[in-house]
């Protein structure tokens, strides 16, 4: 550049991360900091809001709960240099804490859409062991996907709420039975502006009031997907950087 | 391997306190090493991972080829009941092995209120709470940390305590133990204890019988010739050369110190009388402002925090403190690195030097006159007044700060009604000077007041404790004397404080009243939601134990203390003419710039005081 004054050249980069079994119990707000240190020890040159207490321009798409793994963790990140994807993801690599592993980052062209306002659903695994007949569980199954409605009783320590969770679920919640007494579930849950249900709610329905034959407290639950608009966050982009 | 499965883990409060796994955590397995080494605070992790000690020794021991140490801290209540309900032994977080299969288990013992956790863990573990139970496959147990200046009334749960710094000593002592093990662990248990012994720094308190005469502590009788009849602290003698910590453990959940810490120097010799901090970890060993800069450039690439604490006991006495805070600011600049200073000094140097680090959040300043009036500043040796104070305030409010915190202590010797009430004529001050200098009322000033605990090793050691009466009545009269209703008036409960009055200069007879207490349900006595006084009382009562005794009474000058065989260093003679001092009003100096004041801890240890701004 020459003459007058250089002016700082950004960039976007969006990632597909993990949430594996060694974070599990941690939670959103700590699985984000968790992840600007390793940005941090990765030096890669995050973009920082202005003033004294200046934070990383890094956003994550949909909070998972605790207790919830996932292979479908998506977060942006401004940075105020443009770097090669692979050099990016190299950085990244060997910083990364046990738990946490990079599946494809993308530099993107523009400032994106925030992600939180991008994604509008979500698919889970359901893994939990079963102490009753398969056709227990298909019998309970089918009637709860066949329902018009069906409300949840979600208490919270601070209130306890009705929730129509029909209304969340897109398509049937579907099951297999595994190896080692185990039953797999999937399902896909929507994510509104209004609101949304956690698979262990429906799980937690799926006992309560269908009968459903398993014990949920011992269910493992997984994040398997993230859509926005029927589209998988990263799956649009060309040279994707897969590691 | 202890099994954690997902029910268990779902069915406490916050798991990750017991799943480890964390950024810089040692990963080693046991068959290649031959020690294996748990270290921990008998405290919830939040906590225990926040102590600078634990860190420092957690990566000194795990740079030895021949040493796997790795971490333990005390389950929270509702773990503690699914891991009872479920028969699971206490684990260790890197490799969750029980810790009953450890050489070693560790416990560093910050405050007497902890040690109820200490026999719950042991317990947890599986290993029998007093040492004389224990078989050959069990830990040796280890305490170290500031308790040990008086650690008579736990000496019966603990194989060895490491007096003073551990740095140095806990390398010399697993050398001892691999040496023991090779030659096939001659004379057994014993046999390694005696080894240790011999160790500087290392008491072996089975090695040790107390006497007493007509019910009074007379004496401890070393137990063979090749015992120390007084084991003296080890330090390190120069912090730039000593090993210390690079690669913290990143913890995944937020902790109570969640910074990188930086620790500028050890000791302090202002000599405020009531501390026994201030008398425990001297000489000043200060580290140089280049190895500071070099230490925090390491570990803030290691561990990829963006906030810094300089720690020390008070760390605006650091000889190069403005330069330092230039440099690590400008080495950081690109860095995004927030610094902090955790104990601020009253004077308006330190409100500058806050203003530069804090630039905007004006969070709140933090100050400890003490005590509420000049004379009773004096009597402690505290060496601020009222002056220092106003002019701190007044600068800090003309930076723009709002709310201020007082630190002060009731129950203090020779204190006067017009002592506690001079509390909260210095508050009202403070509020009063807002007010002048900004023309606008908003100041918000906390005073927070403890109860004085007279500790070993301090010119007070000699000191009667007020009684639960006359603290509650002084409460009282301080909160009828606060008028203003910018003043927030906080205060701590007088039992508790009580209680560690008794523990903190307590004999080796307490021990089965501890067990008592755990036995009865006592556990986590320093939170103030799990504290129950009645557990205590019964175990006092039960076995007539007179607490009165150990904390109501002014010791008699020539008394023996059951706590001068695990010393500091510093001398009796000194501490009592200190005490004839603060009955005076006489100041003593520091003597870290100024005159040796004569407290002998420099010839008895073989240290010296090493600061940046001595004339020497």
């Amino acid at each position: 550049m020459s003459g007058g004054t250089p002016k700082t050249v950004g960039g976007y980069c969006r990632a597909r991360i993990t949430k594996d079994e060694a974070l599990r119990y941690i939670s959103h707000l700590d699985y984000a900091s968790l992840m600007q240190r390793a940005i941090r020890r990765a030096k890669l040159p995050a973009a920082y809001s202005e003033g004294f207490n200046p934070h990383m321009k890094l956003s994550f798409a949909s909070a998972l709960s605790v207790g919830v793994t996932s292979e479908a963790e998506y977060m942006d990140l401004e940075l105020a240099e443009v770097l090669p994807e692979q050099e990016i993801a190299d950085r990244l690599h060997p910083v990364l804490p046990d738990g946490v592993r990079l599946i494809g980052l993308k530099v993107l062209d523009d400032k994106p859409k925030a992600l939180m306002a991008l994604v509008d659903e979500a698919k889970y695994e359901v893994t939990v062991p079963l102490c009753g007949s398969f056709d227990g569980v298909q019998a309970a199954l089918a009637s709860f996907n066949a329902a018009k409605e069906c409300v949840y009783i979600r208490k919270t320590p601070k209130k306890t709420r009705e929730i129509e969770i029909r209304q969340y679920m897109h398509g049937d919640v579907c099951a297999k039975e595994e190896q080692g007494g185990l039953l797999r579930m999937t399902m896909a849950i929507r994510i509104t502006p209004g609101g949304s249900v956690k698979p262990q709610e429906v799980l937690a329905l799926l006992c309560e009031r269908y009968a459903l034959p398993v014990q949920p407290d011992c269910a493992s639950v997984h994040r398997l997907a993230l859509f926005g608009g029927g589209k998988a966050l990263l799956s649009e982009c060309a040279g994707e950087v897969r590691t | 391997m202890v099994p954690l499965t997902p029910d268990l883990l779902q069915a406490v409060t916050k798991p990750a306190r017991y799943t480890g796994n964390e950024w810089n955590m040692s990963r080693k397995r046991h068959e290649d090493v031959a020690c294996t080494f748990a270290l921990s605070m008998p405290d919830v992790y939040e906590v225990g991972m926040s102590n600078l000690g634990l860190k420092i020794l957690y990566e000194i021991l795990n740079r030895r080829e021949d040493t796997a140490a790795e971490r333990v801290y005390a389950p929270w209540i509702d773990m503690e009941a699914e891991m009872r309900k479920r028969r699971l032994p206490l684990f260790s977080l890197e490799t969750r092995t029980p810790i009953r299969e450890f050489d070693f288990l560790g416990f560093s013992l910050q405050y007497e209120m902890i040690y109820t956790n200490v026999l719950n863990m042991l317990d947890l573990a599986e290993i029998p709470a007093y040492a004389v139970e224990r078989d050959e496959d069990a830990p040796f147990v280890v305490g170290g940390g500031p308790c040990v200046y008086n650690v008579e009334p736990v000496a019966d749960f603990f194989d060895l305590f490491v007096i003073g710094e551990g740095e140095e000593v806990l390398g010399e002592l697993v050398a001892a133990f691999v040496r023991w093990k090779n030659e096939g662990r001659p004379k057994g248990r014993a046999g390694f204890l005696r080894r240790a012994a011999g160790i500087s720094g290392v008491y072996v308190p089975s090695f040790y019988t107390p006497r007493y005469i007509d019910g009074d502590f007379a004496g401890m009788e070393p137990l063979g010739e090749d015992v120390p009849t007084v084991v003296y602290k080890r330090v390190v003698r120069d912090m730039d050369e000593a090993e210390t910590m690079e690669n913290p453990v990143v913890p995944y959940i937020g902790i109570v110190h969640d910074r990188i810490m930086l620790e500028l120097f050890r000791g302090c010799s202002r000599g405020c009388r009531f501390c026994q901090a201030g008398m425990a970890y001297r000489p000043v060993r200060e580290r140089s402002t280049k190895r500071l800069r070099a230490l925090a450039r390491e570990m803030a690439d290691a561990t990829g925090y963006d906030e810094m604490s300089l720690t020390s006991l008070s760390s605006a006495d650091y000889s190069c403190l403005d330069g330092l805070v230039d440099n690590l600011m400008e080495d950081f600049a690109e860095d995004k690195v927030s610094f902090s200073l955790p104990s601020l000094r009253i004077d308006s140097f330190s409100i500058g030097l806050a203003d530069r680090m804090q630039q905007v959040r004006k969070s709140g300043l933090t100050f400890a006159p003490e005590a509420g009036t000049q004379r009773m500043r004096d009597v402690i040796n505290k060496g601020v007044t009222e002056e220092d104070l106003m002019n701190a305030v007044s600068a800090a409010f003309r930076k723009g700060w709002k709310s201020v915190k007082l630190y002060f202590m009731l129950g203090l010797p020779t204190e006067t009604d017009e002592d506690i009430i001079g509390v909260a004529r210095l508050a009202k001050k403070v509020v009063d000077r807002y007010q002048e200098i900004t023309g606008k009322r908003g100041a918000k000033v906390t005073i927070s007041v403890s109860c004085f605990v007279p500790k070993a090793f301090t010119p007070f050691q000699w000191s009667a404790q007020n009684t639960l009466e006359e603290f509650e009545r002084k409460q009282r009269l301080l909160k009828e004397n606060i008028h203003d209703r910018s003043i927030q008036f906080n205060y701590h409960d007088a039992r508790v404080s009580r209680l560690e009055g008794v523990l903190a200069r307590g004999d080796r007879r307490l021990s089965t009243v501890i067990y008592e207490a755990w036995k009865r349900g006592a556990r986590f006595d320093g939170w103030t939601d799990q504290f129950h006084e009645e557990y205590w009382l019964g175990a006092f009562e039960a076995l007539g134990v007179d607490r009165a005794y150990y904390n109501e009474r002014e010791r008699r000058r020539d008394e023996a203390f059951p706590w001068e065989h695990t010393s500091p260093g510093v001398s009796r003679a000194f501490l009592r003419t200190e005490w004839d001092r603060a009955v005076k009003g006489e100041l003593t100096p520091d003597c870290r710039r100024g005159r040796c004041t004569g407290c002998a801890v420099c010839p008895t240890i073989g240290a010296r005081v090493i600061d940046g701004g001595a004339r020497t």
